[in-house]
């Protein structure tokens, strides 16, 4: 282990070498009871944040991609205050504007389903249309 | 748990993942039209066989496919995606791919376990 300071040949200071963490192993195979990822208090959290947002928006090419990032990020930290411990989460928002064209979204994922699960949520107005559809993943 | 494992197979690989997922794309939808009654199997091909690509890969990783298809008429589109993970570990990727009738937005995230 080298010193916490030390100088070097040329007089300059030496960094601090970074100690590296070691996390001991927690032996957990799963998440505890009652700590699921819960897709039903997600949904309503989905639909509550795109309806209270979307409200009245008209579609807009310049202000949309903006607003689109803008409720991923949103949601994202949403989700945070209420996500159980080792989970991750996976989010994706999708904005567009209501012409009269045929669109379809489909998703399938690899993933353990004892543990883990998604969920969406869909606003439409007269002149736009979004879906916002989350994942959530335990870290095993 | 292998120690030994090579930094390749634990990371996400952007450049393998778009050229799978490319494959499916074409393989499906390669050269036809929007057609309403068909995109219902296009979809479920498409996903399909990119995530068994995927687990053909092997490695050790969870993956979450979403694929958008839409019919070109001049109206627009706008996807965000924001992730809660492990920057070193878990990577996203997006391939566009258009014709004259259909865009194809496929997005994969792949969370390392």
């Amino acid at each position: 282990t080298a010193a916490l300071y030390g100088v070097s040949f040329s007089g300059l200071y030496l960094q601090q070498p970074i100690q590296e963490v070691y996390v001991e192993n927690t032996y957990r195979m799963g998440p505890e009871p009652g700590c699921h990822f819960s897709a039903s208090r997600t949904q309503q959290i989905l639909q509550a944040i795109l309806d209270s947002y979307l409200e009245g928006v008209c579609y807009s090419p310049d202000s949309c991609s903006q607003l689109c990032q803008m409720l991923a990020d949103l949601v994202l930290s949403k989700l945070k205050d209420v996500n159980p411990p080792r989970y991750k989460l996976v989010c994706q928002v999708v904005v567009g504007q209501s012409g009269k064209q045929g669109i379809r979204m489909a998703s399938r994922s690899l993933m353990n389903p004892n543990t883990d699960n998604y969920t969406s949520a869909v606003f439409h107005n007269h002149s736009l249309f979004a879906v916002a559809l989350v994942h959530g993943l335990y870290f095993e | 748990m292998d120690e030994d494992q090579s930094a390749e197979e634990t990371t996400f690989v952007v450049e393998e993942i778009t050229t799978v997922i490319k494959e499916a794309v074409e393989s499906t939808i390669g050269n036809s039209s929007y057609q309403h009654s068909k995109i219902n199997q296009w979809m479920s091909s498409i996903v399909e066989s990119s995530l068994s690509q995927l687990t053909k890969l092997g490695k050790p990783f969870k993956y979450i496919v979403t694929c958008i298809i839409l019919q070109k008429n001049g109206a627009g589109l706008h996807t965000a995606s924001s992730c809660f993970w492990d920057n070193s570990t878990d990577g996203s990727c997006t391939v566009r791919w258009e014709n004259k009738t259909i865009y194809c937005i496929v997005s994969v995230f792949g969370l390392a376990i």
